[in-house]
């Protein structure tokens, strides 16, 4: 048996098939054949296109009844494989010039994607992405690579990746997928994100696991202490099944919080929030009080083009309706970093979390931005709704982002299209440059949300993608609540609303200390909730403060987590309250 | 050679869902068929059986158009891809 270590982002257990994917890269190169040969190398050619199309028809006919919308994606892709023009061009580069039939793909597929890429429209320019996803399919064919792709497995497996990209988890086949291993991103990756709330176990940042892990082998993924286990023997196994049903049963008996009203010992009322990243209904709805983070992203990357108006709207409406009357704080589009879109080229950056990314992405894009205005704003008229700026860094990009606000609604309201007048627009503070002047940045917003796992990678100056750095990455740090106790204060006394959408506020431990800085908005993924309300339970008001006051003094983020977990362990014993809601 | 000329009504224009129509209409006839937009000097002839030449046309609502076809059934081709243009492909 071999142990694999890893960072344990998605809590669970998991024992499947292991089964590695890789994203097939196209390598190919100027070459010719012989003449003589054309009419073999043709058929190749065209046995590709039929094997293609076959392919693409089994992922339409497997996606068509669950999900429409994924399986126009592949709809799409089949009428550019069967683009007249496209086969015409390959035919006369095989028969005219005597082109290797991938060379030959591949310079016509790229030609006709950067003639798309050129269109104004850019609902056009995106296809250009479904170009190059076709001419992969063909390429891989011709080589003889078999397909993968997440969106239909056959079994139940736990995939095994170097990293999945966003467009990988959107078609993300959620019955057969029962665990994550990918050799890299951090707990606030977009994997680790996404796994958290479809409740996959994962643990990322396993070096060299595609290599290591073999394709069908038995896998036991241990999502709780961060380890792989590979060629388990029966009594390893026997003992992870039993692991694994306890787990379950735990989950179940925390379960029992969710309910609760959120409370602390002394009698203090906070609140709980939610954060959603599709227009699924999710269960958490029921518990909480808020939804303090719509990640907008998702109607983006789930669509094959970049969505209209039209759409974002009622994906937006969808929203409001699954929240039944709960305010939902949708924040803007927040691309570039580790996300992009498939239809809409980013140049590469050097350093792209300090890039050209989320609000200042939108800002340089304004018509792209104005759309998800408008559509926000005509979204506002069905449903308590705020809206919310990512990546703010200073006044100045309050002000851009209030004015593009401005702008759309003064062309609403010359169309006379109905929205909140009164709508409330905020800001994420996650760049320690806006933290620094809360009490300017409150004046000017009507409210504020805490990423805290941004402004943990900004303040500690840690790639949070890079799992060398994963000890660096100290979101409990003395600094941090430091930091934190802050941007509270100055927004308290503005009489601000201010809350936490950050991972840290699903993180029972610190959310003692924010209790105690003066923290009462709390919004997180429903898989936590429980666990918060039930912590916070257990300290009173005067005993959150003091504890916030101690750990600021604290040297390490380890002193501060032994000593909180020590807090919690003196109080467990005791019975609770059992208010229910 | 058969042409007819009108104007796209529809509010996405040749895009998407409509794009896709009107090229697999255009290729159920065996005649060679061509758009060309008319508000641009000097457009290209696409070829209407090749959904990326049509889509990289850009053509949007209100862009006036020529339908052209060439071969057995090339009136049938154009009348019938003239009257989908009109339906403004179900839109509203």
């Amino acid at each position: 048996m071999r142990i694999l270590k890893g960072n344990p982002v998605s809590r669970g257990i998991a024992l499947a098939k292991g089964y590695i994917y890789r994203a097939f890269k196209a390598d190919v190169h100027e070459s010719y054949f012989e003449a003589g040969q054309e009419a073999v190398k043709y058929k190749q050619f065209t046995d590709a296109v039929a094997a293609a199309e076959a392919e693409l028809n089994a992922i339409v006919a497997s996606l068509s009844a669950e999900s429409p919308e994924k399986a126009k994606i592949f709809t799409a892709h089949i009428e550019i494989l069967k683009d007249e023009e496209v086969a015409e061009e390959v035919k006369d580069m095989i028969f005219s010039r005597r082109a290797m039939p991938d060379y030959a793909v591949d310079k016509v597929f790229s030609e006709f994607a950067l003639l798309l890429e050129k269109a104004k429209d850019p609902l056009i320019a995106a296809r250009s992405a479904d170009l190059r996803d076709v001419r992969n399919r063909v390429l891989r064919i011709l080589k003889g690579e078999k397909e993968q792709n997440l969106a239909n497995l056959r079994e139940k497996v736990v995939v095994v990746a170097h990293d999945l990209l966003p467009s990988d988890t959107a078609t993300l086949d959620r019955a057969h997928v029962m665990g994550i291993i990918t050799e890299v991103g951090g707990a606030t990756s977009h994997t680790a994100i996404l796994a958290r709330s479809y409740k996959i176990p994962a643990v990322l940042g396993v070096p060299e696991a595609t290599e290591i892990v073999k394709n069908g082998d038995m896998v036991i993924l241990d999502a709780i202490k961060g380890e792989v286990l590979l060629e388990p023997d029966r009594t390893t196994i026997a003992e992870y099944e039993i692991k694994l049903e306890e787990f379950l049963k735990s989950e179940k008996q925390s379960a029992e919080f969710l309910n609760r009203i959120p409370l602390v010992a002394s009698g203090e009322r906070f609140s709980v929030g939610l954060n959603i990243g599709t227009t699924e209904p999710d269960e958490g709805f029921k518990y909480v009080d808020f939804v303090g983070l719509f990640r907008t992203e998702f109607v983006y990357m789930e669509s094959e083009h970049m969505p209209t108006e039209d759409e974002q709207f009622a994906a937006y409406r969808k929203v409001l309706a699954n929240a039944k009357g709960i305010p939902v704080t949708l924040r803007t589009l927040d691309i570039g970093g580790d996300k992009s879109l498939r239809y809409l080229a980013l140049p590469k950056e050097d350093n792209p979390f300090l890039g050209n990314r989320a609000l200042r992405l939108c800002l340089d894009m304004p018509e792209m931005f104005k759309t998800q205005l408008r559509a926000a704003l005509r979204a506002s008229a069905f449903g308590p709704m705020q809206i919310m700026f990512p990546m703010v860094g200073t006044m100045d990009d309050i002000r851009a982002g209030n004015a593009a606000v401005e702008e759309a609604k003064a062309e609403l309201r010359a169309e006379g299209i109905p929205f909140d007048e009164k709508i409330n627009i905020g800001i994420m503070i996650e760049i320690p440059s806006i933290a620094m002047i809360a009490d300017m940045a409150a004046k000017e917003t009507d409210f504020a949300s805490v990423g805290t796992n941004d402004l943990t990678q900004y303040l500690h100056a840690v790639d949070r993608m890079n799992p060398k750095l994963t000890n660096y990455y100290q979101s409990s740090s003395p600094a941090m609540f430091r930091i934190l106790g802050r941007i509270f204060k100055e927004y308290n006394e503005a009489g601000k609303p201010i809350s936490v959408c950050g991972e840290l506020a699903g993180d029972p431990l610190a959310a003692i200390v924010l209790f105690g800085l003066g923290l009462r908005k709390f919004s997180m993924n429903a898989s936590n909730i429980p666990h918060v309300k039930r912590t916070l339970s257990l300290f009173t008001l005067a005993e959150t403060e003091q504890i916030a006051k101690k750990v600021q003094n604290l040297s390490t983020e380890a002193e501060v987590i032994t000593y909180l977990k020590a807090e919690v362990a003196k109080r467990e014993q005791k019975p609770t309250a059992t208010t229910t809601k | 050679m058969y042409s007819k000329q009108t104007i796209l009504k529809n509010l996405t224009g040749l895009h998407a869902r409509p794009a896709s129509e009107f090229v697999a209409c255009a290729k159920s006839f065996e005649s060679k068929v061509t758009v060309r937009r008319l508000d641009v000097e000097g457009a290209p002839e696409a070829n209407a059986k090749s959904i990326i030449k049509i889509l990289a046309q850009g053509l949007s609502v209100n862009t006036p158009i020529e339908i052209s076809a060439d071969g057995p059934d090339e009136q049938a081709a154009v009348e019938k891809l003239v009257e989908l243009v009109d339906s403004k492909f179900g839109e509203e």
